[in-house]
C-alpha cells in the first residue's frame, strides 16, 4: 500500500535520511524503532509531506506523494499523529475533533464518525466544551487520535505515541489502535522508542539508526530482542540480559 | 463630570478605530505571524475609491456618492481584492521566511501603495464630505454627542460580534484558530493553508475598509500618507495589548484611545501639540513593566 | 613581524580595507571626472553611507529590524545644526534653545561629534525600554520612535523652527569630509562585530534562548549595538546638515526611512559588504529612475516616466530582491579574499548569516 523507496531527507546541510526504503502492506501493523535522532519522525514527516524528500520516492498504491502539501496527502488518507501530540489548547474537545472532518465530502459520515470517536474515548465526552489544553497526557493522545481519524485515513501514522504517557496510559491507547485497526480497517505505522512495545504490537518492524535501516524483520522472527538491540545501539555482542526479553522494555535514551 | 463622559465617549469611538486597525493587523499575525505594515495603506486605498482619481483638492465622490448598501460592499470588495492580490504577489513567496523580512516586504508594498496613489491623486490632501450631516449631535441626558461618534461605536461592536461569531461558530472560523495556534497541525488535519490565509487577508481586508469609511467621515480628509499614523497606533494597540491575541488587539486599541482623548483633554495647552509624543511614552512605559502586553498569550512564548 | 602574522593581519582586515581603497577610489575618480552635480550626488550617497552602516551595525548583528535610525539622525542633524549656526539668526528665531547654543557658534567637527552624543544619550534612554521586548515588538517601538521624533520635532517651535527650516548652517560638507566619516564608520562597525559584543550579539541572534544559556545578557548586548549605532548615524545626520545647509524635519521620516532601507537590504542585510554594496546599487538605480523621470529625448519624442516612477520603481525592486534573492547582493558575506594559497582553494569569508534572522 505504502511504498517508500530509498529517500533522502536534509535538514539544511544535516542528513537526516540516507536512503531509508520501507513497505506497509495493507492492514499491516508496522513500527519504526530506533533512538533519538535517528530519523523515525523525519520518515513519518516525509510521508505526510511536512517535509519533502529530496531524492527518492514514497508512493501510495502506486500514486506518488512527494511535493504534495500536507493537507493534499491527508486528503489521500494518509493521517499523521505527530510527536507531543498537539491538540489545539485554546479550542474546545469538541471543535478539535470536529476539524478532522472539515475537509470530507460526507457530512453526514463525519457527523458519524464524530459519534463514533466519542464511544470508543469515553472520556472524551465528559469533556466536550473544556479547552483541550485542560486535558491530562493520555487524555490529549486519545483526542488526537480521534481527531486524525476523522479525516477518514486508510493509513494512520503515529509518532511516539508512548511518549510522556504513564504505562498504564500507553497500554490503553496501543489497546485502541490495535481495535481500531480491525474495526475500521486501518493500517498502521507507529514510531516507538520502546522495542518491548513493539515486539508485542508489530507485525513488522524496521530499526532506524543514523538515517539508515539496520534491520528489517517480521516481528516473530525477532522476539528474543538480541538483533534489534544490536541494530539499535549499532554494535555487537552484549551480555545476555538477565531476565530475557522483558528487560528490554521501555529501552529509551 | 459631564466634561469626562464627553471624553469618555470620544475614547470609545476613537478607541474603535484602533480596535478596528488593530484586528485586522492582529488577524495576519496570528495566522501568518506577518506584520503587516502595508495595514494603514490598505486603509487608504480603500479611502481614496471613495473618490474620482483627479489632483483637485476637493474631492469628487464617486463610490462615496453610492447609497450606503451598495457602498460599503463594493469599497470591502475592493480592499479584499487589493490583499488578496498582496498575498499572491507578495507574501505567497515569503511564507518561510523570516519576521524581519516579512515586516520590511510589507512596508516596501505599503510604500509602493503610498506612491501609487500619490502619483494619481496628487499630494495635496483633499476635502471630503461623507456623511457629514451625521455630524449632528443628539442629546443623551446632558451630553451632547455627534450621531458619528454613536455610529463608530456601533459599527464597530457589529463588526466585532460578526467577527466573533464568525470564529467561533462557523466551520471556517474553526480552522482559522486552529491555523493561528499550530499551522503544521491543522496541514496535517487536512486545512488548506492557502485558503486560510486568504480568508485571513479578506477579513482583514474587509476591517481595513470598514476602518477607512470611519475614519473618512470623522476627518473629512483624504492623504496619501493618512493610513501611515493608523497603522503605527494599531501596531501599538496590539504590541500593548499583546501580540496574537485578537481579544488583545481590542484592549489595546481602545487602551490607546482611552489615553490619546484624556491627554488630549487634561493636558495643558502648550503641551498638547506633543500629546502622540506622550501617547507612545505611556506605551514604553507600560512595556518596560508588561513586555509581553496587557492580556498575556502563550502563543509567543519559546519553550525550553 | 614575520610574514606570518603579516598575512594574518591582512586577512582578518581585508573586508574593511578592501572596501576602504575601493571607496577611495571611486570617490578620487568621479570627483576627478564629475561635475558640481555629480560631487553633490556623491556626497549625499556616501553621508547615507554612513547612515546605512550605522543601521547594519545594529541590524545586522542583532537580527532586530529599525526603522528608527532616521530619527536619529533627525536628531543629530539638529544638535549639530544649533551648534554651527549664526547665533544672530538663532537668538531671533529658535528662543527655546538653552544658552550656551543659542549665543555661541562652534567649529564644524565639535558639533558632529555633539549630534551624535546626543542621539546616543537618547538611543541609551529609548534603548533601555525597547531591547527588553521581543524582536517585533521592538521592531514597531522603533517605528514608534521614529514617530516620536517627527512629532516632536515638527511641534517644538521655538527650538526646531517646527515645520519650517533651520537656515543657514555652513556647508562644509563634500565627498572627503563625508568619506572621511565613512572609513570611520565601517572600521568601527567591523571592530563591533568582530569583538566579544559583536559575537554575543549574534549569538543571540541566531538562537535565543542557547545564548541565554550561556550566560549572555542580551539586552545589554543589544543596547550597546543600539546606542553605538545611534551614535554613528547622529553623526550622519549631522553632516547630512552641513551638507544642505537647511534642514526641515520632514526630510527626517518615511521617504529617508525606506530609501537607507531598501539599500541595507538590497547589498545584503548581514555583512558590512552588503551595507556598501547597497548604496552604491541603491544610488545608481536611483539616478537612472530619476533620470528618466526626467525625459529622455529619443528622436525628437521626449519619453518620461511619471512623477513618483523612483518610489515606485524602489519598492518594486526592494520586493524582488526580498522574493528572489534575500540575502541581498553579496548573499551577506564579506568581502572575499582573493588570493590562493598554494595548494589550497581560495576561501571566502563564511557566510555570517545567510538570510536575516528572527
Amino acid at each position: 500500500m505504502l511504498e517508500i523507496d530509498n529517500i533522502h531527507v536534509n535538514y539544511g546541510r544535516l542528513q537526516a535520511l540516507r536512503g531509508v526504503s520501507i513497505t506497509v502492506a495493507e492492514g499491516e501493523v508496522v513500527c519504526l524503532v530506533g533512538p533519538n535522532g535517528a530519523g523515525k519522525s523525519t520518515t513519518l514527516a516525509a510521508i505526510a509531506g511536512g517535509v519533502t524528500p529530496h531524492a527518492g520516492s514514497i508512493k501510495l498504491q502506486g500514486r506518488s506523494l512527494v511535493g504534495l502539501p500536507p493537507e493534499a496527502i491527508t486528503r489521500l488518507g494518509v493521517s499523521l499523529v505527530p510527536e507531543g501530540r498537539h491538540v489545539f489548547a485554546t479550542l474546545t474537545v469538541a471543535e478539535n475533533l470536529r476539524i478532522g472532518g472539515f475537509q470530507r465530502r460526507d457530512r453526514g459520515g463525519a457527523a458519524a464518525d464524530f459519534e463514533r470517536m466519542l464511544g470508543h474515548f469515553p472520556r472524551l465526552r465528559e469533556r466536550l466544551q473544556q479547552p483541550a489544553g485542560q486535558l491530562s497526557g493520555g487524555e490529549q493522545q486519545m483526542l488526537v487520535i480521534g481527531r486524525a481519524l476523522m479525516t477518514r485515513p486508510r493509513l494512520v501514522m503515529v509518532d511516539e505515541p508512548s511518549l510522556g504517557l504513564a504505562p498504564m496510559i500507553v497500554d490503553q491507547v496501543y489497546e485502541i489502535l490495535l481495535s481500531l485497526r480491525r474495526s475500521d480497517g486501518l493500517t498502521l505505522l507507529i514510531n516507538e522508542q520502546s522495542s518491548k512495545r513493539v515486539l508485542q504490537f508489530a507485525d513488522r518492524i524496521y530499526v532506524l539508526r543514523g538515517g539508515r535501516i539496520q534491520l528489517h524483520d517480521r516481528a516473530s522472527n525477532l522476539q528474543d530482542g538480541k538483533a534489534i538491540m544490536e541494530a539499535y545501539f549499532g554494535f555487537g555482542e552484549q551480555p545476555a540480559p538477565a531476565t530475557g526479553s522483558a528487560a528490554l522494555g521501555g529501552v529509551a535514551e | 463630570m459631564i466634561g469626562f463622559l464627553q471624553n469618555l465617549i470620544d475614547a470609545l469611538s476613537l478607541g474603535s478605530l484602533y480596535a478596528l486597525a488593530g484586528l485586522g493587523i492582529g488577524l495576519l499575525f496570528g495566522i501568518l505571524r506577518l506584520t503587516n505594515f502595508a495595514h494603514g495603506d490598505f486603509i487608504t486605498f480603500g479611502a481614496y475609491a471613495l473618490i474620482v482619481p483627479s489632483l483637485d483638492v476637493m474631492a469628487t465622490k464617486f463610490i462615496g456618492g453610492w447609497p450606503w448598501y451598495l457602498m460599503l460592499p463594493v469599497v470591502a470588495a475592493l480592499v479584499v481584492v487589493m490583499a488578496l492580490l498582496s498575498d499572491l504577489l507578495v507574501f505567497r513567496k515569503l511564507r518561510q521566511a523570516s519576521a524581519p523580512t516579512l515586516m520590511i516586504a510589507s512596508f516596501a508594498l505599503g510604500y509602493i501603495i503610498q506612491n501609487t496613489i500619490l502619483m494619481v491623486y496628487g499630494a495635496r490632501p483633499k476635502a471630503i464630505d461623507m456623511w457629514s450631516n451625521l455630524q449632528q449631535q443628539v442629546a443623551i441626558g446632558e451630553l451632547r454627542v455627534p450621531q458619528l461618534q454613536l455610529v463608530t461605536i456601533g459599527a464597530t461592536v457589529v463588526l466585532m460580534v460578526g467577527l466573533s461569531l464568525f470564529l467561533g461558530r462557523t466551520s471556517y472560523g474553526v480552522q482559522m484558530r486552529a491555523a493561528a495556534e499550530d499551522f503544521r497541525m491543522a496541514r496535517y488535519l487536512g486545512i488548506r493553508a492557502n485558503f486560510v490565509i486568504g480568508l485571513a487577508f479578506a477579513i482583514s481586508g474587509v476591517l481595513a475598509a470598514m476602518t477607512a469609511l470611519l475614519f473618512v467621515s470623522q476627518t473629512g480628509t483624504l492623504s496619501h500618507m493618512m493610513g501611515v499614523p493608523l497603522m503605527l497606533f494599531a501596531f501599538i494597540a496590539t504590541v500593548i495589548g499583546g501580540m496574537g491575541s485578537l481579544v488583545g488587539a481590542v484592549v489595546g486599541g481602545f487602551a490607546v484611545g482611552f489615553v490619546s482623548v484624556m491627554l488630549q483633554a487634561y493636558l495643558p495647552e502648550d503641551l498638547r501639540s506633543f500629546r502622540d509624543a506622550f501617547v507612545f511614552t505611556v506605551v514604553i512605559v507600560v512595556l518596560l513593566f508588561r513586555p509581553s502586553g496587557l492580556v498575556p498569550t502563550k502563543a509567543l512564548a519559546q519553550r525550553v | 613581524m614575520n610574514d606570518g602574522r603579516l598575512m594574518r593581519f591582512a586577512r582578518e582586515w581585508w573586508p574593511v580595507v578592501s572596501l576602504g581603497l575601493g571607496l577611495v577610489l571611486i570617490v578620487a575618480v568621479v570627483s576627478q571626472l564629475g561635475g558640481d552635480q555629480t560631487s553633490v550626488t556623491l556626497t549625499e550617497m556616501l553621508i547615507r553611507m554612513v547612515v546605512v552602516i550605522a543601521t547594519y551595525l545594529f541590524i545586522g548583528n542583532s537580527g532586530i529590524l529599525s526603522f528608527g535610525h532616521v530619527g536619529f539622525m533627525c536628531i543629530g542633524a539638529y544638535a549639530a545644526g544649533w551648534a554651527t549656526c549664526n547665533p544672530a539668526w538663532k537668538q531671533l528665531m529658535l528662543t527655546g534653545l538653552p544658552v550656551f547654543l543659542r549665543e555661541e557658534e562652534y567649529p564644524f567637527l565639535l558639533a558632529v561629534a555633539g549630534g551624535g552624543a546626543l542621539a546616543a544619550v537618547v538611543a541609551l534612554i529609548v534603548g533601555f525600554a525597547i531591547m527588553r521586548l521581543s524582536g517585533i515588538a521592538a521592531s514597531i517601538a522603533t517605528f514608534a520612535f521614529l514617530a516620536i521624533v517627527n512629532s516632536v520635532y515638527s511641534n517644538w517651535d521655538s527650538v526646531t523652527a517646527g515645520t519650517s527650516s533651520i537656515i543657514g548652517i555652513p556647508q562644509v560638507v563634500g565627498p572627503w569630509e563625508a568619506l572621511a566619516f565613512v572609513l570611520l564608520s565601517m572600521v568601527v562597525a567591523f571592530v563591533f562585530q568582530k569583538s566579544r559584543y559583536g559575537l554575543m550579539l549574534k549569538a543571540s541572534r541566531d538562537d535565543e534562548v542557547a545564548a541565554k544559556a550561556s550566560a549572555v545578557d542580551i539586552v545589554k548586548v543589544r543596547l550597546i549595538a543600539f546606542v553605538a549605532s545611534a551614535f554613528l548615524v547622529g553623526m550622519g545626520g549631522a553632516l547630512y546638515g552641513h551638507f544642505l545647509g537647511v534642514l526641515t524635519v520632514d526630510i527626517f521620516y518615511m521617504g529617508l526611512t525606506f530609501i537607507t532601507l531598501s539599500m541595507l537590504v538590497v547589498g545584503g542585510i548581514g555583512s558590512l559588504f552588503g551595507a556598501v554594496v547597497g548604496v552604491l546599487a541603491v544610488t545608481l538605480v536611483v539616478e537612472v529612475l530619476r533620470a528618466l523621470e526626467a525625459g529622455i529625448t529619443v528622436g525628437g519624442n521626449k519619453i518620461a516616466l511619471p512623477q513618483g516612477a523612483q518610489e515606485i520603481g524602489l519598492g518594486v525592486i526592494m520586493v524582488l530582491i526580498l522574493l528572489f534573492r534575500p540575502a541581498g547582493l553579496t548573499r551577506s558575506r564579506e568581502v572575499p579574499w582573493p588570493f590562493v594559497r598554494r595548494g589550497a582553494k581560495p576561501a571566502g569569508e563564511p557566510a555570517e548569516h545567510a538570510q536575516p534572522a528572527e
